[in-house]
């Protein structure tokens, strides 16, 4: 009385099985596998070498289209950034003169009763507008605003701070720079307003590399 | 003799007794037979007639010599290269058959990892020269990403409320004060184990999915056993075919090419690529 039961069940169990197997797996390996589906050939398609292009004159677009778009990357030195990873590649033309790590913006909004402050490094492609040996870091709002303190008025003493963004600046327009700094255990990670920090010895050699106009890519 | 009568008697009454189900398993074999033959002639049927789509999108009279075609492919491949360039934001271009990925700005390749592994649905395996240029010809444009992790993390954070005069003369007597500025920053010891997927939908009706692995064998078992995001995405797509079976209306075909890529690349891509992004293919 069970065995017949049983059998019964089995059957059932079976019959789902397979159906949920065919759905699952068979039908989508069909209608990814090529056997069953035809040549994807348009009516417009011949089969013979009767068109206007040979191999030689493509071969010669293909050579002119090439080099139009090596010209593109810059001969002189540029600097790419990482944001994803906080790495920077100096280049000059093909050539990868340093790479190392850095650190860039730490995607954040801060909310405060004067507003809002959005803390990220911009991707795209920037120019080095100006370089400048020992910094003077003028204070932005901002820097006032995240500590709890009051605003000072523009030009107050208090705003302005020696050494903070290191030995030299390289900056890129719009408040962002390439600088140094002294918070150097976080290298490597997100953690600043927007601009890019390197290590002593990788921004003196950036310094010296990159001229005002030169390439900044950040993605 | 009075036993074998009892015996016989209960199998009669046992062969009646499952005559309902007997009838039960076999119609609802039947119909799941019936429901699977349908689906499957469904099933392909939509393959055909996306196959069909393309065909009657695509024009011209491109030669059928491999060594043109494959020429021409070139040529396809850094024209949409130079197109991308004149744009402002960055750009993917992806050389399946160099292996390679690389996501470029101004005509400069910003970023080049190499795929690991790779898959493309049969349609793109039956392509002619000029439905592959009409496909891949010009770059194509990102319409809708989904991705298991945040495109664009952005914390909110509240900045502390301005202190008086009177507090901060009282922080600087006393330098080991509570008040702390705004900060969420912390650190940990361990990088959580992310499992970096993601899919765009192209313009010209096609996907592609990006897989961020460690290793190759990652990269084939992870997608297949479904974890995470893959896992829900293929609960998504069981239970839209069911519907369509339900409803035995034909199912939806958009083909697909699956990318792996090293983790911290497929996050890098996804971070950087703008909403409506160009992508260049050659195949």
């Amino acid at each position: 009385m069970i065995r017949t039961f049983l059998i019964y069940v089995t059957i059932l169990i079976v019959g789902i099985l397979f159906f949920g197997s065919m759905i699952l797996f068979a039908i989508p390996a069909f209608q990814e596998s090529t056997f069953i589906l035809p040549k994807l050939t348009s009516s417009q398609s011949n089969s013979g070498d009767n068109n206007d292009v040979s191999k030689e004159s493509l071969e010669k677009e293909i050579g002119k289209l090439q080099a139009k778009l090596d010209k593109l990357t810059p001969t002189d030195a540029y600097i790419i950034i990482n944001t994803s990873d906080n790495h920077f590649y100096l280049y000059k033309g093909k050539e990868l003169l340093r790479e190392g790590l850095c650190s860039t913006g730490k995607n954040e909004r801060l909310v405060s009763e004067k507003g809002e402050n959005t803390f990220y490094t911009p991707i795209g492609v920037r120019r080095v507008l100006r370089k400048q040996p020992n910094p003077v870091w003028a204070k932005p709002d901002w820097a006032f605003i995240e500590e709890g303190l009051p605003i000072p008025p523009p030009g107050h003493s208090s705003r302005f701070e020696s050494g903070t963004l290191g030995a030299y600046k390289l900056e890129l327009g719009n408040g962002y720079m390439i600088h140094g700094t002294i918070y150097k255990r976080f290298m490597g990670l997100s953690v600043t307003h927007g601009c890019v920090r390197l290590g002593d010895e990788d921004l003196e050699v950036v310094y010296k590399a990159l001229q005002v106009g030169s390439k900044v890519y950040i993605y | 003799m009075k036993n074998s009568v009892e015996d016989f008697d209960s199998l009669f009454e046992n062969k009646k007794k499952y005559t309902g189900l007997k009838i039960f398993v076999v119609i609802f074999i039947l119909f799941l037979l019936t429901l699977t033959g349908v689906y499957s002639y469904l099933s392909i049927g939509a393959v055909r007639e996306r196959m069909e789509v393309a065909k009657a999108q695509s024009e011209g009279t491109i030669s059928g010599n491999p060594l043109l075609i494959d020429l021409m492919k070139d040529k396809a491949w850094v024209e949409s290269r130079l197109k991308m360039a004149a744009s402002d934001s960055i750009g993917l271009s992806i050389d399946l058959g160099q292996h390679t990925i690389q996501m470029e700005l101004k005509g400069v390749v910003v970023m080049k990892s190499k795929i690991r592994d790779y898959s493309t649905s049969g349609f793109f395996k039956r392509m002619d020269g000029n439905v592959y240029f009409a496909m891949f010809g010009t770059p194509l444009t990102i319409q809708s990403y989904v991705s298991s992790i945040e495109k664009n993390p952005f914390k909110v954070i509240q900045a502390p409320k301005t202190k008086t005069a009177e507090e901060i003369k009282a922080e600087e007597e006393a330098p080991l004060s509570t008040a702390k500025p705004a900060t969420t920053a912390t650190t940990t010891d361990s990088i959580p184990d992310e499992n970096v997927f993601w899919t765009v939908k192209l313009d010209r009706d096609f996907e592609l999915n990006i897989q961020g692995i460690d290793s190759v064998a990652e990269s084939q078992s992870r997608y297949k056993l479904g974890k995470g995001f893959e896992f829900k995405r293929d609960i998504r797509n069981i239970i839209n075919s069911f519907d369509h079976i339900v409803k035995f209306k034909k199912p939806t075909y958009t083909p697909e090419i699956l990318i792996s890529i090293p983790e911290n690349e497929a996050k890098a891509i996804l971070r950087a690529l703008p909403r409506n992004a160009s992508v260049t293919i050659r195949i």
